[in-house]
């Protein structure tokens, strides 16, 4: 019997635990990256370390955890450290995915996460990198996830925190970064990668319901396509019943709709 | 010959903070909302220190506390955001309104400064924030980075320079009265700022004998050759929390969050919490015995 009855997040969530492999070593953070990778090291990853920028390495949890600094992440983790050693780790080529999110993302999966505006008196003041430009320099692959609004995916971001293909084909290779870069955008409404030759994003799937021109209608960019663009493989019901009494039962990332 | 009492460091948070000069580049220890030094930076606060410079990674309760007072003039920062909650509000605003200014790291490329002066070296090779608006927009620290290369083997790297903060002010869970400190979890980036730092600042839960100390000496973040002045204050970092002593007061921080969206009603707040109390008794005494005890951390849980 197909499973009709899920969310975009759950779908979502389900899109992202496939890029996590069995055996692999994966910097995360709250959010939908820490619901995908619970998810892929109950399934088909369960040899999987994940770890916290905030040092803490290996977390089982009693409860969700709402933040990387969290209690309830240190109250049962293999080890709990400092930030300078966890992103040593990176910088030590020991990392092999790092997730991010992003406030906007470019067509060479370039993300901006600290200024709307100028830089000096900005319009709105964001975070900042945090973590997020040491994994993405450093991570072998990275994964981003996103809501889908043109607002978010510019042609061009005001400020690059964080590195994707920068400026295109050798980009990184001329910044001497040693990570090879973003290679799958998770959003709303599709799976994206990126293209061998031009760096560009493409389309690889799209969500049920969702057509190529929804998706290219909510970018700032052209959108290339894969060869052949399919549906992103819905829930299955185990992992829906994972997703929802076990790893998020209170819905705090992922809701029910 | 064992130290004795003479040899002592424990001092009050007004001691303590008086000795910070108005200027100071300051370093500040916490990781979203753990291991703050709340008290020791309302006790800034009061005292009206000015033209601070803050050395930072993530610590944003120091950054958004001492931007909405008007203490600080400038900040290092990789990233400020109140966890769970949202943006830096008074950092935000006070940096879209141009009153302070910022110069933005990643968390790896800042510590590698502290790291850097932590060692003893002037610099530190990093593989980090190159091809990037974090080095290609400079704003107050003209020695932000140099592209150099490996004398051995060539390949490139960005440079940091070695920064050496006036003062860092750490909150950790306990200590001896030579300062002897010991953090129980996670551990930030405290040993990088307190190794980097000209004099440390440091606030704990408990005093504890320098014989209990020795009986667990794996917990031992900072040894205490490296601590200028000692400080107790029970719940010091309120609201924010300790792993094993109490849970981070998310009531709380949602009232501070929501009070930090506009100056007005941030006024407000600081005239409750912190001018309008004496010391962190008075602060300890509003929040009130009942809230800090359903705080407290479950033994087995640690919070």
């Amino acid at each position: 019997m197909p499973v009709t009855d899920f969310t975009r997040e759950e779908l979502m969530a389900v899109a992202a635990s496939k890029e996590i492999h069995d055996g692999e070593v994966a910097i995360i953070g709250t959010g939908l990256p820490m619901i995908a990778s619970y998810l892929a090291k109950r399934t088909h990853a369960p040899t999987v370390s994940l770890f916290f920028e905030s040092g803490i390495i290996d977390a089982f949890p009693r409860e969700l955890a709402t933040g990387v600094g969290d209690f309830r992440l240190m109250s049962n983790c293999i080890k709990a450290a400092g930030l300078y050693y966890a992103l040593s780790l990176l910088q030590g080529g020991r990392v092999d995915l790092g997730f991010l999110g992003a406030a906007e993302i470019d067509g060479y999966g370039n993300i901006n996460s600290t200024v709307i505006g100028d830089y000096i008196k900005p319009k709105v003041r964001v975070p900042g990198s945090g973590g997020a430009n040491d994994i993405a320099s450093l991570a072998k692959r990275v994964v981003i996830i996103a809501a889908h609004t043109k607002r978010r995916f510019p042609e061009k971001c005001q400020y690059i925190t964080t590195p994707g293909y920068l400026d295109g084909p050798g980009g990184r290779e001329r910044a001497g970064l040693r990570g090879n870069g973003p290679v799958r955008v998770v959003t709303n409404l599709a799976v994206m990668g990126f293209d061998d030759q031009t760096k560009r994003m493409k389309v690889e799937s799209l969500h049920p319901g969702v057509t190529l021109d929804d998706v290219q209608e909510n970018t700032g960019f052209e959108l290339l396509t894969a060869d052949v663009v399919g549906e992103t493989p819905i829930p299955t019901v185990e992992q829906l019943r994972l997703l929802r009494e076990e790893i998020d039962p209170d819905g705090i990332y992922i809701s029910r709709g | 010959m064992q130290p004795s009492s003479q040899h002592s460091k424990v001092t009050s948070a007004r001691e303590a903070v008086a000795s910070i000069p108005d200027g100071s580049n300051l370093t500040c220890g916490g990781f979203a909302h753990s291991l703050t030094p709340i008290a020791l930076v309302h006790e800034l606060i009061r005292q009206g220190k000015k033209d601070l410079d803050l050395t930072s990674m993530g610590e944003c309760w120091a950054a958004d506390l001492l931007t909405g007072a008007g203490l600080l003039r400038r900040a290092r920062l990789s990233n400020y955001m109140f966890e769970g909650f949202g943006r830096c509000m008074n950092f935000s605003r006070a940096v879209q309104e141009g009153r302070i200014e910022v110069e933005d790291y990643s968390h790896f490329g800042i510590t590698s400064r502290l790291q850097a002066a932590a060692m003893g070296v002037s610099y530190m090779p990093t593989k980090v924030m190159a091809g990037t608006d974090i080095l290609n927009i400079k704003s107050f620290d003209d020695d932000k980075y140099k592209m150099t290369e490996c004398p051995f083997t060539a390949e490139p790297y960005v440079a940091v320079r070695a920064i050496q903060p006036d003062v860092a002010m750490i909150h950790a869970s306990r200590a001896d009265t030579f300062g002897n400190a010991q953090v129980f979890g996670a551990t930030s980036i405290i040993e990088e700022q307190a190794r980097a730092a000209k004099r440390v600042i440091l606030s704990v839960e408990e005093i504890v004998p320098s014989s209990e100390i020795a009986r667990r000496p794996e917990l031992t973040l900072l040894p205490g050759f490296m601590v200028d002045m000692v400080v107790k204050i029970p719940f010091g970092a309120h609201p924010g929390g300790m792993f094993r002593y109490y849970n981070y007061d998310d009531e709380h921080i949602g009232q501070y969050w929501t009070a930090s969206k506009q100056a007005d009603t941030f006024e407000q707040y600081l005239a409750e919490f912190v001018y309008g109390v004496e010391d962190r008794w008075g602060y300890l005494d509003k929040i009130g015995a009942r809230r800090l005890m359903q705080l407290r951390a479950d033994p087995g849980l640690g919070y």
